[in-house]
């Protein structure tokens, strides 16, 4: 932090992209700070802060949730909209994420931002189908937030773009969903796995299933196999069974190691028999 | 306070800044890497502990606009505009506030390293649920870490303040 020269509070996107923009003074964009505020580089000149941008909202727009970029874990904690969405999976992941004084600073965007691994909210929106709306020197656009952690995605979140909201879709406002956080503490930041779960289950058969997880390699994935092998069955001991080991065998090449191994697997098959 | 620009800019590596400190309007200059919690101290409010540092422990405890927030890992800059309230404006040894009172008569205090921190968590509960749950408590408290006294006489602390602070309401 010993270079930085100018603290910049901007209160547009536009007026916050700009400075980051700007090649004469190497910026950054911080919103909670959490995760930033002792690693900055000392490279940087300006930090940008986005606390005053309108990014704070959690609304309805059409039949879709959207969350903006700079809404606390506390605010989505607390969200009657978000607890009625998935069975309130957002809220839970976001009440699980370390301790009330992080909560009320930490942010949505800052979180998805921040490449770290057991980072709450990557998981949840990897299997949620979440969108993300960036806004980049070439304007606005919405991608998959698969697409955020794609190799070879040019833009860096916070450094090139901005994150402006994340877009929950319709389709899973009625799905099954269970989020875990395994770590030493529940007030642990740094989770050994974090695993979402949810089951879109039409006439006890599940139609569609997603599993995705955190902390066990560098970026979130979600487990195809172990989807695959929950979806169009009745749910049942064999069903839970053929997904656990369709799991163990996904982490498995994810080298995640056995004791992560084998406590996913738990985790999985416990939230199995809650459906 | 209401920020009339949208950019400081250091000199020297210091920054200028203007924010209220328990309702008093204050201009500090703050080094370019300090964080709140020791620009705080510096300018004597000695309430502010610095613990761990990193965000862990709770120690440095303030509101910030009225939320409880880690001193330590908010860059003093980035607190110009802002409202604090550190335990020095809450109340006073002659007159203290009711979740001081509460914590002195539970026993809640011991060291009191953490106690600062943990009412600050406490009023920021209180002032959006004056009647918490005992879960509720434990969930604004988390961040709150005590090596004395464990924590069953705060979170007592805290519902003994709830009712003073009802009964001064009626």
């Amino acid at each position: 932090m010993k270079n930085i020269g100018y603290y910049s509070f901007p209160e547009t996107p536009k007026a916050a992209l700009a400075g980051l923009l700007d090649r004469k003074a190497e910026a950054i964009v911080v919103a909670g700070g959490t995760l930033t505020a002792k690693t900055l580089p000392d490279t940087i000149v300006n930090y940008i802060d986005l606390k005053n941008l309108p990014l704070g909202y959690i609304k309805k727009r059409g039949r879709d949730l959207v969350i903006g970029s700079t809404a606390t874990f506390d605010e989505i904690d607390n969200s009657k909209l978000v607890k009625s969405w998935a069975g309130g999976v957002l809220s839970a992941a976001a009440a699980r994420c370390s301790s009330q004084l992080i909560r009320n600073m930490a942010t949505l965007g800052g979180n998805i931002a921040r490449p770290h691994s057991f980072n709450i909210f990557p998981a949840v929106l990897l299997g949620l189908d979440a969108g993300v709306r960036l806004l980049s020197k070439t304007g606005v656009r919405t991608i998959p937030f698969s697409e955020l952690y794609r190799a070879g995605f040019s833009l860096r979140p916070g450094r090139d773009c901005l994150i402006l909201e994340v877009i929950i879709p319709a389709k899973t406002k009625n799905w099954v969903c269970g989020f875990e956080k395994f770590a030493k503490t529940e007030a642990s930041w740094e989770a050994y796995i974090t695993l979402f779960m949810a089951a879109e289950m039409k006439n006890g058969v599940i139609k569609e299933a997603r599993i995705s997880l955190g902390a066990l390699s560098p970026k979130p994935f979600r487990a195809f196999a172990a989807e695959k092998a929950l979806s169009g069955v009745k749910l049942s001991d064999a069903a839970v069974k053929a997904a656990v080991a369709a799991l163990k065998s996904e982490l498995d090449a994810a080298r995640a190691g056995e004791f992560k191994k084998a406590a996913a697997a738990r985790l999985l098959a416990g939230f199995l028999q809650t459906i | 306070m209401k920020k009339e620009n949208t950019r400081l800019e250091a000199l020297n590596g210091m920054f200028g800044i203007e924010l209220s400190v328990n309702g008093v309007k204050k201009t500090f200059k703050v080094k370019n890497d300090e964080f709140l919690l020791d620009a705080l101290r510096r300018h004597g409010y000695k309430s502010v502990k610095k613990g761990c540092d990193t965000g862990d422990c709770g120690s440095c405890t303030v509101l910030l606009d009225g939320k409880p927030v880690l001193a330590c890992l908010i860059p003093a800059f980035a607190a110009h505009g802002s409202d604090i309230t550190s335990v020095e404006g809450l109340g006073t040894v002659r007159a203290p506030h009711p979740l001081q009172e509460a914590f002195v008569e539970a026993g809640a205090v011991q060291c009191g390293f953490c106690i600062p921190g943990m009412i600050l968590a406490s009023k920021s509960l209180l002032d959006a649920h004056p009647d918490p749950s005992e879960d509720e408590i434990k969930k604004y408290l988390d961040g709150n870490l005590c090596r004395c006294t464990g924590y069953v006489k705060q979170i007592k602390a805290v519902k003994m303040a709830a009712k003073k602070l009802k009964r001064s309401r009626q």
